[in-house]
């Protein structure tokens, strides 16, 4: 009835089946005990909403306002202590090693109790995502190794990523838009290192990171072929931190701004640099920055999808809850018909927003740079092989060959239309989930009457919390275009865009 | 709402508007810090003095006497830049209203005269329309007087007027009445204030009330009634409110617009943030008109003037609750900063949609006015 070459000429026509139909190309490729970690951590989310988040998070958001200026150390402390920080670090190196894809599920679950708290976690893992993106075995190990101890110790060591400039916030999120910014970290190249200049503003986990991912630029006129990614640690001299920002939302996790003045940063702490230490392959330097930027913000993306989720799971809950109990012209809220429709939407919206976030992850899951890792033979190898067999090859890894392979490695299975899917699925997910999570903070407000308006009744903070994320990771807008050039103009070659 | 349809209503947009400039604008964050920081004290008393209070409490009880367009010209540009003080003026209206619409005049005339603006605040639960929730007050006679006993939930400026009117349900009645009750009397608590989403400088506390001595406002068992034509001409005001904030917002945003770079030009000039700041140009510019009409119809008595101002506000709040999103995200990361006035806007509009009782009820209720 259809041939073979048939089939596929048809399959391969837009929408393609994977990209259409993700979820159902991955599944089958991953590996069953995926599930099984991915239940585990979300049974491991739900306990500690019960023993830790629930019980504190509205007097903490409470207290941010009266002082601003206050560090939720308590939090990030438990988060250390209950091991969130290294729970997704590789076996090989003492930790759970659960698989990256369990990640974003644990992320609704926190974020369903708070989305700052899921911030303080999620936050620390876009570092990781930065760091573990530029493939730098030894760096990568050597910063592990920190949070480890910082979880031995109960001084907890972790990650912030600085992207975001005072003169350039859309214009670093998109290698398009970026020789056009007014980009001023400025990373000069001198002997034994970098020597930087500039300030980083709006940084998530600032003031309570130990080490920063920064992305500078080596050369200010061609940023998009010259960025820089250097690990800076507290302490550093000519690092300092500037003003913590007064929010809206999202109050637990501070936004902060990092200021380099004549801050040197050796060799041992740069992940990448585009101009130096890359393999040489077919791509551009700005094709590179790009993949590396792209494999950062699907991740990323991907998790504040998952915040979405968890925001609009977060209003459905509260409101469901107040209308199970309260009485509206002498009947429960619960039994008017409108409520019950209301509710129902606000159901749909938070399915709606995560279906959107699992098919981004299914996408990273097989088409990411994470995806060896899922694949079956390398998920039971690393998972069922004794640390033991690891320990063998650890001077390897420490050395910069390793480093260059795993480069060499990862570019060569660059794929464009890999990229366009993973990238553009994580746009896709993070404005639909992160506008459906707003608009059931709305309905639930608007059903709730004075009581949602109150700091005790909880639906007014996750109205609050949930407004960043239409903002942070690239605006929504900016989203909607990345969607656009991904998924769509790809099939008009006349297209340009970012460019009217 | 236009202020051009007379040269009164002119003047009074303008010196409603310098007001918000010289004394609202500067102050904004400090302000919003409320209960976390000092209350605006000096602020009422200016805006006091300025007669804002005084809009539309009839000549006879020392008021102006202007009908709703005046008040909804006050409000709406003094909610441009901070809607709490609207938020006060509006709890205050709404007191007063009730007692007008029952005509009881001795107690009008008593908070007219009054020559503080402490004195002549009047507490009121300004979020809530009784009939909706289950009462937790109730009043009994007590000699020739009431007393008043239970809990109300969230009464605006609870805390600070020297006296409120409540709604509690007369022993073995049906429905519910309205109270004058004297804040200083024995067998009053107070919560702390209630922290809100929006509204900061307008707070409310939760109060019981414990055989508290109290004077029925017009007739036993017609609270219902009152409430309901005190939220036909108030409707208005709420969404003047609104529409004053949506201004607000749509300026901030514009003003910022021409100023930033992205992708090497004014973000103005990018078509997407065109099309954003269109949409809310096109909304301002509706409710404006909207607004304009139920005012119109309003002071002039047409018929069914009553839905017109309830139309009105349910779709001018509604808009507020868009537009100022978008007015968040014109800025982008600052937006969310207490820096600018965007953060302070977003939290009001979303406050000031439940003004006189839940935003989803008022659908229905509106359907039900018009098709019985
Ligand atoms: C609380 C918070 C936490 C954050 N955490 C981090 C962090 O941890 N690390 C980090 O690096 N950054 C962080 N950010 C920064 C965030 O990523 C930026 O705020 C975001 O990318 C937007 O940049 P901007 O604020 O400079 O807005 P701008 O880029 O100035 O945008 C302003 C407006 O212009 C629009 N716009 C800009 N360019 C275009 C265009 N080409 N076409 C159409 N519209 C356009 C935008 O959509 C937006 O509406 C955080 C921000 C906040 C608020």
């Amino acid at each position: 009835m259809i041939s073979r070459s048939e089939q596929k000429t048809l399959l391969n026509r837009t929408p393609r089946f994977e990209d259409m139909l993700c979820s159902l190309y991955a599944a089958p490729r991953m590996p069953g005990g995926v599930v099984k970690e991915t239940k585990k951590v979300v049974a491991i989310a739900r306990k500690f909403n019960v023993q830790v988040i629930r019980a504190r998070t509205l007097e903490l958001d409470k207290k941010m306002h009266e002082e601003p200026d206050y560090l939720a150390w308590d939090f990030v402390r438990e988060a250390n202590r209950w091991g969130f920080y290294s729970m997704w670090y590789p076996k090989q190196i003492g930790c759970k090693g659960y698989s990256f894809f369990s990640m974003p599920p644990f992320i609704e679950e926190i974020a369903s109790a708070c989305l700052g708290m899921a911030n303080l976690i999620m936050v620390h893992y876009l570092g990781v995502t930065v760091l573990a993106s530029s493939m730098n075995v030894r760096l990568i190990r050597r910063l592990f190794m920190d949070t480890i101890e910082g979880e031995k110790t109960d001084s907890p060591c972790i990650f912030s990523t600085a992207i975001t400039e005072p003169g350039a916030g859309t214009d670093v999120e998109e290698t398009e838009l970026v020789d056009k910014g007014n980009i001023t970290c400025y990373a000069q190249k001198v002997p034994g290192g970098y020597r930087v200049n500039g300030t980083k503003v709006f940084i998530s986990n600032g003031h309570l990171a130990t080490w920063h991912m920064l992305i500078a630029y080596s050369d200010l006129k061609k940023p998009s072929e010259n960025m820089v990614v250097l690990a800076v640690k507290n302490g550093t001299k000519g690092f300092s931190f500037g003003k913590m920002e007064k929010k809206l939302g999202q109050k637990c996790c501070p936004a902060s701004e990092l200021i380099f003045n004549d801050c040197f940063i050796p060799d041992e702490y740069v992940c990448a640099d585009m101009r130096m230490d890359m393999p040489k392959t077919g791509l551009s330097k700005k094709d590179l920055a790009a993949s590396l930027l792209d494999d950062t913000l699907a991740a990323s993306r991907c998790g504040v999808g998952a915040f979405g989720a968890g925001g609009a799971r977060g209003a459905f809950e509260t409101a469901l809850k107040f209308a199970a109990k309260t009485k509206v012209k002498g009947r429960l809220l619960i039994n008017h018909e409108w409520a019950q429709c209301i509710l129902a939407e606000m159901y749909k919206n938070m399915l709606a927003a995560r279906l959107a976030y699992m098919e981004s992850n299914y996408a990273n899951g097989v088409f990411g740079p994470m995806a060896v890792f899922q694949y079956k033979p390398v998920y039971y190898f690393s998972k069922y092989m004794p640390v033991r067999f690891f320990n063998l090859f650890e001077n390897f890894f420490r050395k910069p060959v390793a480093t260059k392979l795993l480069r060499r490695a990862r570019l060569l299975a660059f794929k464009q239309e890999n990229n366009q899917i993973t990238a553009g699925l994580g746009s896709f997910c993070k404005f639909s989930a992160t506008d459906l999570a707003v608009k059931n903070c709305h309905l639930a407000l608007e059903m709730m009457g004075q009581a949602g308006l109150r700091h005790d009744k909880n639906a007014e903070k996750i109205l609050r919390d949930s407004k960043l994320l239409q903002i942070y990771e690239g605006t929504n807008q900016l989203n909607r275009l990345n969607l656009f050039k991904c998924l769509i103009a790809r099939d008009f070659p006349q297209t340009v865009v970012f460019d009217e | 709402m236009s202020a051009n349809s007379n040269k009164e209503l002119k003047l009074l947009a303008g010196a409603a508007l310098e007001f918000a400039k010289k004394e609202l604008a500067p102050n904004r964050e400090n302000n919003d810090r409320f209960p976390f920081g000092p209350f605006w004290n000096p602020v009422l008393e200016k805006a006091f003095e300025l007669d804002f209070f005084h809009t539309t409490l009839p000549e006879e009880f020392s008021g102006i006497g202007q009908g709703m367009s005046s008040l909804c010209t006050v409000l709406e540009n003094i909610s441009q830049e901070d809607a709490s003080l609207a938020g006060i003026i509006f709890t205050n209206t709404q007191a007063q209203e009730i007692m007008r619409i029952a005509k009881s005049d001795g107690l009008l005339k008593k908070a007219g005269n009054a020559k503080t603006v402490k004195e002549f605040l009047i507490a009121f639960p300004a979020f809530n329309n009784p009939s909706e929730v289950e009462h937790v007050a109730s009043a009994s006679k007590s000699g020739d007087g009431y007393t008043v006993s239970g809990g109300i939930e969230y009464v605006v400026l609870g805390g600070m007027a020297a006296q409120a009117v409540i709604p509690a349900r007369l022993d073995g009645q049906d429905g519910y009445s309205f109270f004058f009750v004297d804040l200083s009397a024995n067998g009053i608590n107070r919560s702390d204030p209630v922290f809100s989403l929006g509204f900061h400088a307008c707070p409310a506390v939760d109060m019981t009330f414990n055989n508290v001595k109290a004077a029925l406002i017009g007739e036993e068992g017609r609270g219902q009634e009152y409430f309901e034509k005190m939220a036909d001409r108030m409707s208005v005001a709420a969404a003047a409110i609104s529409l004053g904030i949506m201004k607000g917002s749509l300026k901030e945003a514009l003003d910022y617009c021409t100023k930033r770079f992205q992708g090497g030009r004014e973000i103005i000039k990018w078509s997407e943030m065109k099309m954003i700041l269109g949409n809310m140009a096109v909304m301002t510019k509706n409710a404006e008109l909207i607004l304009s009409a139920a005012c119109g119809a309003t002071d002039a008595g047409k018929n069914g003037w009553e839905q017109c101002c309830r139309a009105a506000a349910i779709h001018i709040q509604e808009m507020a609750c868009d537009l100022t999103t978008d007015g968040i995200q014109v800025l982008g990361g600052v937006g969310y900063m207490k820096d600018f006035g965007q953060e302070k806007r977003f939290r009001d509009a979303k406050q000031a949609q439940s003004l006189l009782g839940m935003a989803s009820l008022k659908k229905v209720q509106y359907l039900e006015s018009i098709a019985g």
